[in-house]
């Protein structure tokens, strides 16, 4: 067995396991309930495969751009990979006569490498310029866009080294050229290196006679399998370049030492491929024909919510287009952002729950959203993200309460106690620590008798703590620790009646409001705590 | 009339009712209303952080000044919490550095004008009763309409100005237009209860249900609401009580749109009054 076996192989045993792993868990995650076949209407689903997959109509919609580089790789790359890669089963089997060396091929290769190449170009420009995708960017995605043109340009490579290699057209001279007489060799090396790009190491004669001798000698022997290398429009120019240092490439046989590069960047992408968001050439198709073209948050089931969970392609435009993403550049939280929260679901659900930090920010991230169903509406491989955080949400928050869960949970006295220290995140506003703010308050109880809170509370001071006028009353005194944590402040409806009644136009509400921001700053985000 | 059209994010996935009949009715009044690529009013984060929710917030007035447009909004929390971000903008200028800060980060600068205006304030001032009255095609005679008027609109008076804060009459101006009859309610200045939800059920429910009660008392057949929050408070979570329970048997909540829309001789399809939970049963006028 040889490198290349062995090395495919050894590829293909890991996409094979790797894939089999993230098939099975659909399944088993589906198992309770079966995908509804019903639902799924065939002609539909083969629709959106063609439009949504192949024609990446959902990408066109949102960003043309991306929607031009996504399509110069995918059929770049496919090209490749069909043409070039499969060539003896592909290539070979429509045109009999097809051989590696000849146009159109020779032409389409540097073509398809150049669109995949132009397209990647594009793909990390973008990746680095929009704010939003390159804070959540992660290794997997540079390591994505490197990969790709790692096989492409060590391609390039590859075929330039041998357009110069003098080894290679000894290889091929010793095995298809029979020279009838003593300097035909030189006159065809002459021709090669004149026409096609060879870089011998001995001057050879370059008169009119020797190219023309060479060139019928090419006619003869060659030509039939060979096109001028010219019309590798990449790999020739590329070849051109290399000239200074042909000689010692040729001796080091550059050549070779490309054409390991090349094969090991497509095992490497082979036997990557069922990990991370390596996987979404399979999986984004699959959850595409699921979703039949569909854009709602409808309730879908576990099946499709772990194809969905395994169709990312991390293209980050549900996070530049989130509705709460604002929140996330003041808060900083990244699990706010839907592409990040959906890596953060994904652990969730493969190891059954996330430690500290990672919870906490996972719990923040899905309580802030809104549920507008943005993402859902925006995703290019139709994730149907609005039924992953409606099913989600309610768990996690069991899991990590909200601050005013939390604050429900103590017993009176810890409610009372100020909640812990003042964390990194000031208040914003500042209304409770300034005396001004509420130094008219008489105490008159107007906005406790206009609350429609206190009103249907059956016994205030259970079910609430204190009441506005009182919670007015201890900020008056300084006690501000004492209030964050009454009921009434958790329980304020925001209806702004006390505030609007005040005689002494205190700003009741707004306060209440800013005491909610504090507790919550107090309670939460452990990690901004001791790091000031 | 051309309007930023500010739908919130509610409508999308759990109000489309109220999405649907706001578009229908706007075109049928000649109000061009203007997709422009919004994020969250802010609201709903306010209760974590103040900053989060004021950036939110002026960010879309940002987006709507690039597109030369006034922002309109069908919900009366969308229309509180902008409005509030520019009243605090103007009164803090720490505050105001702190956003114009964030924005620069996202390539945007600080908005000059902030203007929003909620829909009920554009069919009154713009629309005006006068022409709603002429284009009411099947008029509303005999339909009793408790008005309810959503906190976040009205209060604080002097932050909103959208009505006078103790005595409004803009929502009943609108509804009388329409050839409907409104009743004194005593509670249409009070909360829906919706904010409490998921924080105080328990209240948020009685908050409800007094309401609601209070509707039937007035005499009401239908309460009507112009605030995506109050209707899912009077519809969607009064619809998961059982069909017995005395609230549920109150006046079913219409959407304002769905109102005017009916008014107006629009197809009650168009206008969503099939996807209300709990559906009214409008007399045939």
């Amino acid at each position: 067995m040889d490198f290349f076996d062995f090395g495919l192989i050894l590829a293909s045993v890991i996409f094979i396991a790797g894939a089999a792993r993230r098939i099975v868990r659909w399944f088993a995650a589906g198992k309770s309930t079966a995908p509804d076949r019903n639902s799924l209407n065939p002609i539909k689903a083969v629709w959106a495969l063609i439009f949504d997959g192949l024609l990446l109509a959902r990408t066109g919609r949102t960003d043309k751009l991306r929607w031009i580089s996504h399509t110069l790789v995918f059929f770049g790359f496919m090209g490749l990979l069909l043409f070039h890669a499969l060539d003896d089963y592909v290539t070979a089997a429509f045109f009999p006569a097809f051989e590696s060396t000849l146009d159109p091929w020779q032409w389409l290769r540097n073509l398809f490498g150049l669109m995949t190449l132009s397209g990647l170009a594009y793909m990390g420009h973008r990746r680095f310029h929009t704010r939003t995708v390159r804070d959540t960017s992660r290794f997997q995605d540079w390591a994505a866009i490197l990969l790709v043109a790692g096989i492409i340009l060590s391609g390039f490579f590859l075929e330039a080294s041998k357009i110069i290699s003098p080894a290679v057209f000894t290889r091929m001279t010793n095995e298809f050229f029979v020279p009838d007489e003593a300097g035909d060799m030189t006159a065809l090396k002459a021709y090669w290196a004149d026409e096609y790009g060879v870089v011998f190491p001995e001057t050879l004669p370059m008169d009119e006679d020797t190219l023309e001798k060479g060139a019928e000698l090419n006619q003869d022997s060659c030509a039939d399998c060979h096109s001028n290398t010219k019309s590798a429009f990449v790999s020739r120019p590329l070849a051109t370049a290399m000239m200074p240092l042909a000689n010692s490439l040729n001796v080091s046989r550059a050549d070779k030492v490309f054409w390991y590069l090349h094969i090991v960047f497509c095992f490497i992408g082979l036997a990557t491929l069922p990990f991370g968001k390596f996987f979404h050439p399979l999986s984004a198709p699959v959850n595409l024909a699921a979703r039949q073209g569909r854009r709602d948050g409808a309730p879908a089931g576990p099946f499709a919510q772990m194809v969905g969970l395994d169709a990312c392609t991390r293209c980050g435009e549900c996070s530049v287009r989130c509705s709460v993403a604002p929140s996330y550049a003041v808060l900083g939280n990244k699990d706010i952002l839907p592409s990040e929260k959906l890596v953060s679901l994904g652990k969730y659900r493969s190891e059954g729950s996330l430690s500290g930090h990672d919870l906490e920010d996972f719990a923040q991230g899905s309580r802030i959203c809104t549920e507008c169903l943005q993402c859902t509406d925006i995703c290019p491989v139709g994730i149907n993200l609005q039924d992953l955080w409606l099913t989600s949400k309610p768990e996690v928050a069991a899991e990590s309460p909200d601050p005013n869960q939390a604050v429900r949970a103590m017993d009176a006295v810890t409610r009372s106690s100020g909640l812990g220290e003042e964390p990194c995140l000031p208040p914003v506003y500042g209304l409770a620590d300034n005396k001004e703010s509420f130094h008219g308050c008489v105490q008159c109880t107007t906005c406790t008798s206009v609350c429609p809170v206190v009103a249907v509370s059956e016994d205030p001071s259970t079910d609430l703590d204190l009441t506005p006028q009182q919670i007015m009353n201890l900020l008056r005194m300084g006690l501000k620790d004492e209030t964050l944590g009454a009921r009434m402040v958790w329980s304020c409806t925001t209806c702004y009646k006390c505030q609007e009644h005040c005689p002494q136009n205190i700003k009741v509400a707004d306060i209440l409001y800013e005491l909610r921001n504090t507790a919550a700053a107090r309670i939460g985000r452990d990690r901004f705590k001791g790091e000031c | 009339m051309r309007f930023a059209y500010f739908p919130g994010c509610k409508i999308q996935h759990h109000l489309p009712e109220y999405g649907s009949s706001v578009e229908a009715v706007c075109n049928a009044l000649d109000i061009e209303l203007v997709k422009l690529e919004f994020n969250c009013c802010g609201w709903p984060v306010r209760h974590e952080n103040e900053l989060a929710s004021i950036y939110s917030a002026v960010r879309n007035f940002a987006q709507a000044e690039a597109a030369g447009l006034s922002i309109m909004t069908p919900c009366k929390c969308c229309f509180g919490n902008l409005k509030y971000a520019s009243h605090r903008l103007a009164e803090d200028p720490k505050l105001s550095e702190s956003v114009a800060y964030l924005l620069a980060q996202d390539g945007l600068s600080m908005p000059k004008s902030m203007d929003a205006f909620h829909l009920l304030t554009i069919l009154d001032e713009q629309v005006g009763a006068e022409f709603l009255r002429r284009r009411t095609a099947i008029p509303l005679s005999g339909v009793k309409v408790a008005c309810h008027y959503g906190c976040h609109a009205l209060r604080p008076g002097n932050v909103t100005g959208f009505d006078d804060p103790l005595a409004p009459t803009l929502f009943e101006r609108i509804i009388q237009a329409l050839g409907a009859e409104t009743v004194d309610w005593d509670l249409r200045l009070e909360c829906c209860g919706h904010p409490l939800r998921g924080r105080d059920d328990i209240i948020s429910q009685a908050l409800m249900r007094k309401k609601v009660e209070g509707a039937k008392e007035a005499g009401a057949d239908i309460i009507v609401t112009a605030c995506t929050y109050c209707q899912l408070q009077f519809d969607r979570e009064r619809a998961k009580l059982p069909r017995t329970d005395l609230a549920y048997q109150a006046p079913p909540a219409v959407l304002v749109t769905q109102l005017i829309g009916k008014a107006l001789g629009l197809d009650a399809y168009e206008v969503g009054l099939n996807k209300n939970h709990i559906p009214w049963h409008a007399p045939v006028l």
